[in-house]
Parts: C-alpha cells; structure tokens; sequence
C-alpha cells in the first residue's frame, strides 16, 4: 500500500517509553514500553503472570497510573484522561457483569448512560444480543448463566458502544479447554466484522497465535519481541521468547561450536550446514542450541540423508495426541521433546533412532540469551 | 462418635416445649387484652388466663377505648415515620462510610476502620449526655431534626456495611466506569443492590432500634405530638385510670409490629448477627 516505505503512517495506539512502578515497590512493573499499534490490529499481549502485560492494559484502560512515558490514543495524550473518555470498551477476566441485572440491561447499560435515545439502544442491544447468540437468555440474570454465556454477554456489553478501542484482560482464562477454542473462533470473527483495533491480554501463547495479527511478548515488564505469529514462532529474539512460543517447547542443548561440529555435553556431534554457519558470522564456542519437536526426525528417510549424525536414545514418556505422538527422552543432558507423527509409534523404553533437522537448529549466546540464528 | 445421636423427634419436641416457655407471655398477654380486668382477675389462676373470651360485641372493647382515648395511633405513626427516614439516612450515609473503608485507598484506614469497631464498644447510654447538650445547643430540642440527628450515624452499621462492601469485585467498578457511571450513581445503583442482604439487615435493626429506644425520645421531645410509642405506652401505662386490660392492648399493639419485622426478616436479623458476631441493643 506504502511501496516507498516512508510513508509516515499515524498509529493509532503509541507507547512512548511507558513506565510503571508502584509506590513503594523498589523495581518497575513495566520498563520502557515502546509500541505502535495501528487501527483495526489485533495485537496479544503475551507473557508469564507477572510480566506486566495486564498492568500495561491497565494502564491504557486508564484503571493504573502511568508513571512515566505518554500514551497516544488517536492521536491524544491520554496520560490524565478518565477512563471513560479514552474511547475504550474492556471485556474483564471475571466478565464483571451487574449481578443484580438481566443480559438485555447489562448490555445496553453504557448507551443508557451515554443518553443514548431509546429506539437506538433497543436497536443495538437487539443486534448484539443476536450477533452473540444470547436471544434466549436475554431476560436471565448473570447468575443463571453458564462461563461461556457470561463471557459472551461481557463481549455484549462492549461491541455496543462502538468503541474505537477494544481491550481484553484474560478473557477466555476461565472457560474449559473446548469452551476455550470455539470463544477463540468467535473473538476472531467478531474482530474481523467490527475491525476495531483490540488488544488482548493471555499468558496463553495458543491464544496469542491463533489470534492476534502482532504478537507482543513480555517478561519482567520488558517487552521481549513484538511480531507477527509465525516472525515469533520462526526467528525468536531470544530463548525466552524461542522458549515461550510453540508447544511442546523448543528443546535447549549446552553446546560448543567449533568449525562446521556442534559438540553436545556427552560427545554426540553433528554437523552444521554452511547455511547456519554464514548466519552465524564466525561465532564459536560455548552457546545454546535450541531446536523445535517438529525438526527431530524419525523416519527412515530423514535419518538416511543426515546418517552420519544419527543419534540414538531410549523413549522415557510417550505422549499420543491422536494426530501426533510427543515422545520424551534425554539427550546431551537435556531433556527432549520430539513431535512425530502418529504412525512412528513408540513405547516407553523403547531405543529410537533419530537425527536434527540441521537447517533448522537455532544458537542463542550462553549469557545473554540473545538468538543468532 | 454418631453425629445424629438424638433422633429428631426428640429434638423437635424439645425445641417445641422451649419455644412454648417463650411464647407464653406473648400469648397470655394476647388472650388477657381482650378481657375485663375482672375477667383477668377470675381467669388469673387457671389454664383460662391463656384463652381469650368468647368473640362478642366488646371483645375489642379495651383496644376501642385506647385508640379512643389516647393518642397512641398517632405515636407508632410518628415511630414508624421517624424510623423509615432514620433507615433512608442511615443507609445512605453509614452505606457511604463503609463503601468508602472498604474501598477507597486513603492514609491511615485500616486505624480507621479499628475506631469504628472501638466506637461499637461504647454503649449509647454513655454519649447521650453529650448528644442532648448539642442538640440543645443548636436549638434542636422537640424537633423532629434533633430527634432523629444523631441517630443517623452508627458505627455498627458502618462496620457492617464495610463488611460487605469489602468482598464487592472492584472490576464491576472499573466496567461501571466504562458504561459511563459515575461514583454517586454507581453507589445506588449498583453497589446497593448487589448488597440487598446488608441493606435489609441494616434496615430491620435501625427499625427495631427506633422502635424500641424510649430514652433518647424521651429526653429530645417535649411536645406530645412528636412522642414515639414506647413513650406513649409509658404514659398510658403509667395513667391510674388505664385499666389493666387496656395496658395489655397497648402493649401487644407495640409488639405486633416487631413480631411481624422479625417473621419477615428473620434471615436478614440472622446473618446480620453471623456476620459481626454481636447482636446490638
């Protein structure tokens, strides 16, 4: 759309160096916090507890001081503005629906408040009580409804504002798994017919996948890596984030690198391809490798193009998925997940033959965790 | 051990025998206020003084002649006026104080909350002196203002109240923001109502603490027209000419109310009790 790239696009949300700290709490919650968010984006907040991801959207909700940096919305510093003059709707963990009143009131509450007139309420609580499949409780009190049903009302109640903002705090945290993936799906739809831009908070990283167009990754209230899924998922900043995203788990090996040999703790080795090693720019020594379930190989003919780095193991869990088998066992000193499919079966104590998918090895700096490749 | 002991039949008779300890009087009161005093007199040492007479043109006879004679009607009315605008104020000003110790971050509210529940330690017979001098200092004294003034705040209610309020999710708050409620608006129309149980429960003790007070009225009003029943009752009961059959008839239209407060409200009085651990007054 921009082919020259220099187009100066206004970002809807801006986060300049944005800064929390309690009182009394001697290291910030959130440090230096530097992001654009364009309108219509779906961004997910991602991180473990702890990581300030809920205090930064708390702070853009306006519930949390910004102790330091300016926030933008619409082009408006909004550090002082009251809550609810930043233009923004909020879907709570706890759904935090009005007990005492019926779907149909706790949806249209807000516009009754915005004096909004009476036909357009109606109008509207009508189109979002039907959006989200709510005609049949719409006289029934929170208490009566299921998690999902209150979760769907608590979307209710923020798509009929017409906010340009969409905030979600853990929204989906407290339905079952099933529950969990067809609200995913709805969440999704909903953005893409309203296009407001949202923002999503999960320490969930399926949900952050699945969802969101960017990807911002947290921990200890430093921003980790901003992208989009499969940027995350491919070229991680670091092994927190190389760790955080996929599941099961990248693997980490201790290694030394010298020449084209990686040297894994036991004396295994394997070979790097100069592919990886161009990417590494003459770095050797001590470093962390890291590689994906998927890129460990068991078939005959992954094993046949890599033999002279066959490397051979005793299964010690075996975890079928149906799809899929997540075998456990240890190598190099480290514990290893590898993701096969379902027809290479094995059982507990049963000896594998398998090799790395050498392309696709990462290296990370044994201090700083930084990716090289 | 055996947990259930004693087989509920036995239980329900014995709660069934006590229960008759403490309506006695209430009946023998009900059955006497429909007699003559020589009615009383002659019925007083048999199974009778508990059985009302027979239904006839006076059975109604001792109540007629109060209501007639006396101004007591107008006395529970004024009672039942002063205590619902004693239950209005006091659930808005003691709800505000308790929302405010459960919810409002300022210095020092924990030392706060600890006077208050200090404060309910200090009966009121003990600050009365001090309430009348003001009163009477601000030209209060037989005025309904003055009466009901210092009634309003009650540290017990506030205590209870914060109890409450201190478990509401303060996201509800943060999403009542959202919708464009402000703090005022949010207090009645939200937080009240979420709290329908401490509202009662605050309610039917402020009720029967108005009902029931017969030393502070008696010290603030002067003039007959604002006396409050237990007063009237005093003055009725202390009049040598009420016969004995007109006293019970006072006595019981006083007690039919709280009767009727207590049959209504009972889970409200109870759980109001559970939740401080002392019963006032």
């Amino acid at each position: 759309m921009f082919p020259n790239g220099n187009m100066n696009i206004m970002s809807f949300i801006e986060f300049k160096n944005i800064e929390k700290q309690y009182p009394g709490a001697d290291k910030k919650s959130v440090t230096d916090f530097n992001l654009e968010i364009n309108e219509g984006e779906f961004i997910a907040f991602v991180g473990p507890s702890g990581c300030g991801k809920s205090t930064t959207l708390r702070m853009i909700a306006g519930f949390e001081d910004i102790t330091g940096g300016e926030l933008y919305i619409d082009g408006k510093k909004v550090n002082d503005v009251l809550p609810r003059d930043r233009g923004i709707a909020m879907v709570f963990q706890n759904y935090a629906l009005y007990p005492h009143m019926t779907v149909e009131k706790n949806i249209s509450y807000g516009l009754k408040n915005m004096k909004v007139p009476a036909d357009e309420i109606k109008r509207k609580t009508d189109w979002a009580i039907n959006i989200l499949g709510l005609e049949e409780y719409r006289n029934r009190k929170p208490k009566n409804l299921s998690g999902g049903q209150r979760q769907r009302v608590a979307l209710g109640r923020a798509i009929v504002k017409n906010q340009k903002v969409f905030l979600m705090d853990e929204p989906l945290s407290n339905l079952d798994a099933k529950l969990r993936v067809s609200m995913r799906n709805e969440i999704s739809k909903l953005h893409r017919e309203l296009g407001s831009t949202t923002i999503y908070v999960t320490h969930d990283q399926v949900e952050a996948m699945t969802m969101a167009d960017r990807i911002v990754i947290m921990r200890n209230g430093v921003i980790q890596q901003v992208g989009k899924p499969m940027e995350l998922y491919e070229h991680p900043a670091n092994k927190f984030v190389a760790g955080f995203i996929g599941s099961p788990q990248m693997n980490f090996y201790n290694v030394k690198l010298v020449g084209d040999k990686v040297l894994f703790e036991g004396g295994e080795t394997m070979t790097v391809p100069a592919s990886v090693l161009s990417k590494l720019g003459g770095k050797e020594g001590e470093m962390i490798m890291g590689i994906r379930g998927e890129d460990i190989k068991l078939d005959p003919q992954s094993i046949s193009v890599h033999e002279a780095d066959k490397k051979s193991a005793v299964v010690e869990n075996a975890e079928v998925m149906g799809n899929e088998n997540n075998l456990y066992f240890t190598f190099g000193g480290s514990q290893t997940i590898a993701r096969v499919s379902k027809y290479e079966i094995s059982g507990v104590g049963d000896m594998i033959d398998f090799v790395f998918n050498p392309s696709r090895v990462h290296f990370f700096d044994k201090n700083t965790e930084v990716c090289y490749v | 051990m055996r947990k259930n002991s004693i087989p509920r039949v036995i239980l329900t008779v014995i709660l069934f025998v006590m229960s008759l300890f403490f309506l006695f009087p209430v009946i023998w009161m009900l059955a006497n206020s429909f007699k003559t005093d020589a009615a009383i007199t002659a019925d007083m040492n048999s199974l009778r003084a508990f059985v009302p007479p027979a239904l006839n043109g006076s059975f109604f006879e001792n109540y007629v002649t109060v209501i007639k004679n006396t101004d007591f009607i107008r006395y529970m009315l004024n009672t039942l006026f002063y205590a619902a605008i004693l239950i209005v104020a006091g659930v808005i000003v003691n709800g505000l104080a308790g929302y405010a110790l459960a919810k409002i971050k300022f210095p020092f509210r924990e030392r706060w909350v600890l006077i208050i529940m200090m404060l309910m330690i200090v009966p009121s017979e003990t600050i009365i002196t001090i309430n009348f001098l003001f009163v009477a200092k601000m030209g209060l004294l037989n005025t309904i203002f003055g009466y009901i003034l210092p009634m309003i705040v009650n540290p017990f209610n506030i205590f209870l109240f914060r109890q409450v309020f201190v478990s509401l999710p303060d996201d509800v708050w943060e999403a009542a923001q959202l919708d464009f409620c402000n703090p005022v608006k949010y207090f009645f129309t939200m937080v009240l109502p979420m709290s329908k149980t401490v509202v009662a429960t605050v309610s039917v003790f402020t009720f029967l603490g108005v009902w029931n007070d017969y030393l502070w009225p008696s010290l603030v009003f002067t003039s007959s027209d604002l006396l409050t029943a237990q007063i009237g009752l005093n003055s009725i009961t202390s009049n040598d000419n009420t016969t004995m059959g007109q006293t019970l008839a006072v006595i019981t239209m006083i007690t039919i109310p709280v009767i009727i407060i207590y049959a209504l409200f009972s889970k409200q009085i109870v759980e109001g009790v559970v939740s401080t651990g002392s019963k006032e007054g």
